[in-house]
Order: C-alpha cells, then structure tokens, then sequence
C-alpha cells in the first residue's frame, strides 16, 4: 500500500494543476478547513433558521395526525353509538312490531265478532222478512183471488142479467123507476141525492 | 153533460147564447135543441165522429160537409146549419160544452132545468110525459127531459138534474155488487 507521503510525493512529482487536487479523493486541506467551518456554519444555520420551522411543521404534523387519532375516536365513538341507537331502534321496531300485531290479532277478532253477530242479524231480519213476505205473498193470493172470484161472480151476474133483459123487463124497469120517481117529494129527493 | 173548461168558458158561453138566440128567432128553439142535445150525445160516444171534425188537416169545409151530410133529412136546416157554424168556426171539440150551455139557456128561459136521461131502450112519448112528470114532482121544477138511449146502463134508467142523479140503473146495481163482493 502507498503511504501518504509517497502519494504527496508522486503526485507532487507531475506538473500542478491548479484546477486539480492532490488527492483524486480528498480536497486539499485548507479546503477541508474551510468547507468543514462552513459545513458547521450552514448547519447551524439551518439549525437556527430552519429547526423551528421544522420543529413546528412537525409538530404540526403530529397535532394533524392527532386530530386524525382524535377524530377516528370520535367516528368510532359515534359508530358505536349508532350501533346501539340502531340496536335500540330495532328495538323499538320489534316491540311496534309485535304492538301492531297485537292490534291487528285485536281487530281481526273484533272484525270478525261484529261480522258475525252482523250476519246473524242478517239471517234473522232476512228470515223474518220471508216470513212477512210469505204471509203477504198468502194475503195477497188470498185477496187476489177474492177479487177474481168477485170479477168472475159479477161477471157471470151480469151476463145472466143480459140474458134476462128482454123488452117486457126493459119496460118493467121503466116503469118501476117511473113509479118510484113520481112517488118521491122534492125533500125525500134532496135527501136522497 | 160534458163540463166546460175555465180557459173557454166565455167562448163557449158566447156560441151557446149565439145559438139560443138564433134557435129561438127561428121559433124552432124547441125542436132545434132537442136535435142538437142528440147530436152532442153522438158526438160525444163516436170517436170517428169527434177526430173527423176536431182534425186540423181537414179543411174547414169538408168538415162542415160531413156535418150537412151526416145531419141531412134527420134535423132541421137550422140545427144543421148552427152546427156547421160551431165546426167552421174551428170549435168544434168545445161543441158539447156548447150545446149543453145551450140546453140550460133554453131551459132557464122556460124557468125550467135540464133532467138528462139515460135509459138502455127508447122510451115512448107517453113514458116521456109521465118521466117529466115525476122528476118535477121529484125535484120541485119543471123539467125540460133529455133522454139518451145508452146501452151501457144495461137496463133501467138514470136521471140527472142539476146536481140530484135518480140512479136506477141495472149497471148501478151490478157495479154495487161487484163492490159488495
């Protein structure tokens, strides 16, 4: 291996450069100097200037990944109480549920009481009205047939009576109504009329 | 009678004293409205002799025609021709109302009333008399007799004078029968 003062010496052994260092890796020393000094300057520079910025920029990150924490506690929080409030909800819908199926057993059986007792009063107005039906219908048979009976008698009455009526009988009335007429007084005859 | 409706009443009223006061300066009053009576009678039993001369599309002049020819050899002229003046004049469905008016003029002016009769056989003339007789004794008034012959009444007979029938009809009684039954 090539010692330091051998690499100095050879590399002092070519024409210098001034665009070019000794070493092919290391500046030369005074460089060092300098660009460690300003190294340190610009450091703390950057220390003073930039760390707050950078302490508040983190810090800022911290309060928003914080405000993230906080705010998923808070939606969890919230989805739990959801939870239950949906659970309670389903709650009450199952407890309305079973209470409207209660009113519904309730009126179903009310319906079907009243309809019940409805029919039966149907059955018996409508039994009852057959009754006065058949009576009337009877009734009225029995007037009908009064009636034709009464048609049929005076209908057969006054054929017989035609029959009867010859000239002799025609004057006969005549003569009877004649007589009757004459042998009424004015008094009678407004009495009468 | 036929009754006269209230709207025509003056009308008809009007024809009825035209026709008693023609009648009765013929000095055929009598006979003219014992004629005329007749015919109100059949005209009020013939519906072909009511729509004959009550219809509008049979000129005034035929009508009158009918009425002459039905009329000729059974009335006097003047009966006929009072008639075709009722029927010319486009009155001719107010002519029993007329007539009637007519009859009760004649019999008031004889301070008479008006006994319509209605028998099912003509009566005699001596029947007549003695009918007229009784109805006055009956009701206290001369009578001046209107008899009808309608075989509807089956037999007997029915008297009307003013408002008092005397019903002695056969129909009366078999109509009460029927009811009784």
């Amino acid at each position: 291996m090539m010692s330091w003062d051998a690499f100095v010496a050879a590399a002092g052994e070519g024409e210098e450069q001034i665009d070019r260092t000794h070493s092919w890796i290391w500046p030369e020393g005074y460089e060092i100097w300098f660009g460690g000094i300003a190294s340190v300057m610009i450091f703390g520079l950057l220390y003073w200037k930039a760390g707050p910025l950078v302490k508040k920029a983190m810090a800022g990150r911290t309060q928003r990944v914080q405000d993230e924490l906080d705010a998923a506690k808070q939606d969890e929080d919230d989805a739990v109480a959801e939870a239950a409030r949906i659970r309670q909800a389903k709650g009450d819908i199952e407890s309305e549920r079973t209470r409207m199926l209660a009113q519904a057993d309730e009126r179903a059986a009310a319906l079907l009481t009243d309809g019940r007792e409805r029919l039966d009063r149907e059955v018996d107005e409508l039994e009852a009205k057959a009754v006065a039906d058949i009576a009337s219908a009877g009734s009225r048979s029995s007037d009908e047939l009064r009636a034709e009976i009464a048609r049929l008698a005076a209908s057969a009455a006054e054929r017989v009576v035609e029959s009867s009526l010859d000239d002799a009988t025609q004057q006969r009335l005549i003569e009877d109504f004649i007589a009757n007429v004459g042998a009424t007084t004015p008094a009678e005859q407004g009495a009468s009329s | 009678m036929s009754p006269s409706n209230g709207g025509g009443d003056n009308r008809i009223d009007g024809y009825a004293r035209a026709l008693f006061e023609i009648a009765r300066a013929e000095g055929t009053l009598d006979e003219v409205e014992d004629e005329l009576f007749r015919f109100a009678r059949s005209y009020e039993s013939s519906e072909e002799l009511r729509n004959a001369l009550t219809d509008d599309a049979i000129p005034a002049a035929r009508r009158q025609s009918i009425v002459e020819d039905l009329l000729d050899g059974k009335a006097t002229p003047t009966t006929v021709q009072l008639v075709s003046l009722v029927v010319a004049g486009g009155r001719s469905r107010d002519l029993p109302a007329i007539i009637d008016r007519l009859v009760q003029r004649a019999a008031s002016s004889k301070d008479a009333a008006v006994a319509e009769v209605r028998s099912a056989v003509a009566l005699t003339s001596d029947q007549e008399d003695r009918l007229r007789a009784a109805l006055a004794n009956a009701t206290g008034r001369n009578v001046n007799l209107k008899v009808v012959v309608d075989p509807a009444v089956l037999g007997g007979i029915v008297a009307t004078v003013g408002d008092v029938v005397i019903d002695g009809t056969v129909r009366t009684h078999l109509d009460q029968l029927t009811s009784r039954l």
